[in-house]
């Protein structure tokens, strides 16, 4: 199943990755993630004064010589990293050359097995005109043919509406999340990314287009119809009046840029035409999600 | 407003056909796009393939129906009502004389007058014809009864202006030559009205009205009128005029210069309309004397004058009479003839002398050269019929040089021969019985006078020496005329017996050779100035000179009246004058261009 949706030699390549997070993060079981809470590892954290019930093991005695006083050695915890993806299968996903919604899941099943294959935990979300959970988190490798086959299972359509990922993201522990999203949607997608903010969340927000959006590839008179909530309008296209058009789209990619900074998260757009490999490799590393 | 091409309005058809291509709908094919919101609400018909539908306001279809709109309303080739009343034939007469030279108005008055006619020229109607005519000392045909209005605007952009004054007689001669009866002319005459007199030959009305067209506006100008050479006894002298013209005092200074010497420069000070004289010595050996005012003033053609100071040569003259002490005293008149008298049975022909006066006596043949008989006795081949009784004489031209500043009003003459049938020469003064003098050109200058003059009260009256000077001075002009010369007037120039070449040389250097043998009449006097004859005489250069100068007062005063008096019309057809049109839609059509432009525009740009 996991063949389906990634090439064996990408998943390969994948393994050699983990995901980055800027600050320490607690999960609910151990794993290979610093942890905000001290615990037991090979990395020394932290002295502090001992007190009745403390575990005696953790005394260090060279320092008990030199001040004549009790002082445990704290060390950091090493624990699971909680990701979540949030992946918009909206109908205006299901539209271009390489289509969207494909490569949508394609680039959250390679984030989540990197996730995985560093027993990082992984919550996928999948969201239209309201978020459909995609089941209990994964852990682990083998849970990725799983997590893939759950991917493509999710219909594409339906409208876009990022005020229903609120409540989903709330309930979020703190951890990092990574929305892939066309950001099309009406209204746009700041209530969401306010509410990553209040959950602690890290992560980042991967604009996924179409070349063919980004650069109208037609031109004259047609008929658009929306591909989500299926209204009309005459069009002539004309130089000008393209123009225009990708001058909104630049607004609306610089809009949502601008309110994932200021939440803390990171930005970048990607073209489907950008291979999954390159995406991981330069987009995703540069970003510093990816190390 | 009218239209010179209404037909044309047929064109308009053309927006109500771009209105109904606005009516038909389009065939769009549909276009699923991600987000329906981000693109432009922006829609225009380029094709029609479908009807009907709802029209749409559009920016471009306002701009073509603009365009088609301003297309049409050049088509239709509108013209506005220009200001002058035009015929359809239209005589425009440019005074192209001396005066229009005048710089009161920028550049020249006549240029002024060209840009004026440039503009009627513009209001000509289709089937308008034009004739131009410059009036200057000749009348002259510039372009002939012709609507092309490039030629129009070529004829009078080479308009120029001469020295001379402006013989508008001739050219209204001229205008009247081109109308045939029953035509819609009208003549415009573009002028400062600084013109010679009317001829009388115009009491019966022209066949067309006379527009004056009044060019230039002041009248401020210092000229010298007048600069001549005198010598005295005991030496020569040089005698200016200048007068200020304007309304206004002025300062000039006045340079006097004996050839290219510099012999004086002189302050003036002129109140306005004063004239002074000045005087000042010439020196013996000069050959030319210039008088040149400084200051500046709008008109600089009078501002210098030339006179020649060299003495004339003398001709030898020979007096044959019986005694006649008139005739004696007025020709010894002249300074530059040596008279010799002799009885008519003295009389010997001789090639010594220049001119011979024959009176009361002719030889069986004439000699060679001018020739002055009076009274011829009967029996002679110059005699005519039998003795009439004559009362009082008059000119046959009054105009004629010949007669100038002679007056025959209290002339009278007792007997005549009867000359009626005479074949010697045009008649120059007459009576009711019969011509009484007679002149001839070829193959020389000669005179015939009918009565003795004894039996006349001619000799008694001024007119008389004043006759005789110019007789005299016709058949054997000077070698230094008495006068100057006015521009474009033609000079007589007599070649000596034996001159192997003669030629005129022109105040510019350029030299005008002379056919030798013959008296000849040389009207290159276009430019003012010192004008130098040459007769190469036996290998021998013999040089004689003449000036010629503006010095003319109606000329110098400038000041354009407001009317002018000009011939009454014959009206032999009624005159069907229309306003000149001034077309406009060269610039409408301009104007469609750049509607068209910004329809381009639009379209590309997507509007």
């Amino acid at each position: 199943m996991a063949a389906a949706l990634l090439e064996p030699a990408l998943l390969r390549r994948l393994e050699g990755l983990a995901l980055q997070v800027r600050r320490a993060v607690s999960g609910q079981m151990g794993g290979e993630r610093r942890s905000r809470k001290r615990g037991q590892s090979v990395e020394f954290a932290d002295f502090r004064n001992y007190t009745p019930g403390d575990d005696f093991r953790l005394i260090d005695w060279n320092a008990y010589a030199r001040l004549d006083r009790f002082m445990l050695r704290l060390f950091v915890a090493e624990e699971e990293l909680p990701l979540s993806l949030f992946v918009d299968l909206s109908g205006s996903m299901d539209w271009g050359t390489p289509n969207k919604a494909v490569t949508a899941r394609r680039l959250a099943g390679a984030i989540a097995y990197v996730a995985l294959a560093a027993l990082d935990r992984v919550r996928l979300t999948v969201f239209a005109d309201g978020p459909t959970s995609g089941g209990a988190p994964y852990r682990g490798r083998r849970a990725a043919a799983q997590l893939f086959a759950r991917l493509q299972s999710f219909p594409v359509g339906g409208v876009t509406n990022y005020q229903r990922l609120v409540w989903p993201i709330a309930r979020q522990r703190p951890g990092l999340s990574v929305v892939i999203t066309d950001g099309l949607g009406d209204p746009p997608i700041d209530g969401a990314l306010v509410a990553l903010q209040r959950a602690q969340q890290e992560g980042a927000v991967l604009q996924l287009l179409a070349p063919q959006e980004i650069v109208p590839d037609w031109s004259g008179d047609a008929r658009l119809k929306d591909a989500e909530t299926g209204l009309e309008r005459e069009f002539t296209a004309t130089p000008l009046t393209q123009g225009a058009y990708v001058n909104a789209l630049a607004q609306r990619t610089a809009q949502i840029e601008r309110a994932a900074v200021r939440r803390g998260l990171r930005f970048a757009r990607l073209s489907t035409d950008t291979a999954i490999d390159a995406m991981v490799q330069g987009t995703l590393r540069r970003l510093g999600l990816l190390g | 407003m009218t239209f010179l091409a209404p037909a044309a309005a047929a064109l308009a058809l053309t927006i109500p056909a771009i209105v109904a291509l606005y009516f038909l709908k389009i065939r769009r094919p549909t276009r699923i796009v991600p987000a329906l919101h981000l693109w432009p609400n922006q829609i225009r018909d380029r094709q029609a393939n479908v009807p009907w539908q709802r029209l749409r306001p559009s920016w471009l279809l306002f701009l073509q129906l603009l365009a088609a709109a301003v297309l049409v309303a050049a088509a239709l080739q509108p013209a506005l009502p220009a200001g002058a009343a035009l015929a359809r034939h239209s005589l425009v007469l440019v005074d192209a004389s001396a005066s229009m030279q005048a710089t009161d108005l920028s550049p020249s008055r006549l240029g002024e007058a060209r840009r004026q006619v440039n503009a009627v020229i513009d209001q000509l109607g289709p089937s308008d014809r034009m004739t131009i005519i410059a009036v200057g000392p000749t009348a002259r045909i510039l372009a002939s009864v012709t609507g092309d209005r490039d030629a129009l605007h070529r004829a009078v952009n080479e308009i120029k202006a001469s020295n001379g004054p402006a013989d508008l007689s001739a050219a209204l001669i001229l205008a009247a030559g081109l109308v045939r009866p029953g035509d819609d002319a009208r003549a415009y005459l573009f002028s400062d009205g600084i013109v010679q007199p009317l001829r009388a030959s115009f009491a019966a009305g022209l066949p067309f009205p006379v527009e004056y067209h009044r060019i230039g506006v002041s009248g401020e100008n210092v000229g010298l009128t007048s600069l001549t050479v005198r010598t005295s006894a005991q030496a020569r002298a040089a005698y200016l005029h200048v007068q200020n013209f304007g309304q206004q005092a002025r300062s000039v200074s006045v340079e006097w210069r004996a050839d290219s010497r510099l012999l004086d420069i002189r302050p003036l000070t002129l109140a306005a309309g004063q004239a002074q004289d000045l005087v000042l010595p010439v020196p013996a050996d000069a050959t030319s004397v210039t008088a040149r005012l400084g200051g500046g003033d709008v008109f600089a053609l009078d501002d210098s004058a030339t006179a020649v100071a060299k003495t004339p040569r003398a001709f030898r003259v020979l007096l044959v009479t019986p005694g006649n002490v008139f005739l004696e005293q007025a020709l010894r008149l002249r300074a530059d003839l040596q008279i010799d008298v002799v009885a008519p049975a003295a009389y010997r022909p001789s090639a010594a002398y220049a001119m011979t006066v024959f009176d009361r006596f002719a030889p069986p043949t004439l000699p060679d050269g001018p020739v002055l008989v009076v009274d011829p006795p009967a029996g002679s081949a110059l005699a005519g019929g039998a003795a009439l009784g004559i009362g009082r004489v008059r000119a046959v031209d009054a105009g004629d040089q010949l007669l100038a500043n002679v007056d025959l009003q209290d002339v009278h003459v007792a007997r005549s021969q009867d000359l009626r049938a005479s074949t010697f020469g045009r008649p120059l003064i007459t009576s009711l019985q019969t011509p009484l003098v007679l002149v001839r050109e070829e193959p020389y200058r000669r005179v015939l006078f009918g009565f003795d003059l004894h039996e006349s009260d001619l000799p008694l009256r001024i007119a008389f020496p004043i006759l005789t000077q110019n007789l005299s001075e016709w058949m054997l002009p000077p070698s230094v005329p008495s006068h100057s010369f006015h521009p474009d007037e033609p000079v007589t120039i007599v070649p000596e017996p034996g001159a192997t070449t003669v030629s005129v040389i022109r105040p510019d250097g350029s030299r005008r050779p002379i056919a030798p043998g013959s008296i000849a009449t040389f009207g290159d006097t276009d430019i003012i100035g010192a004008y130098t004859v040459e007769q190469v005489l036996a290998g021998r250069v013999q040089r004689s000179w003449f000036s010629v100068n503006l010095f003319s007062d109606s000329i110098s005063q400038l000041k354009p009246p407001d009317r002018l008096t000009l011939p009454p019309t014959r009206t032999t057809s009624t005159q069907a004058t229309h306003h000149g049109q001034l077309e406009i839609w060269p610039w409408i059509a301009l104007a469609a261009l750049g509607v068209v432009a910004a329809e381009w525009l639009a379209f590309h740009r997507g509007l």
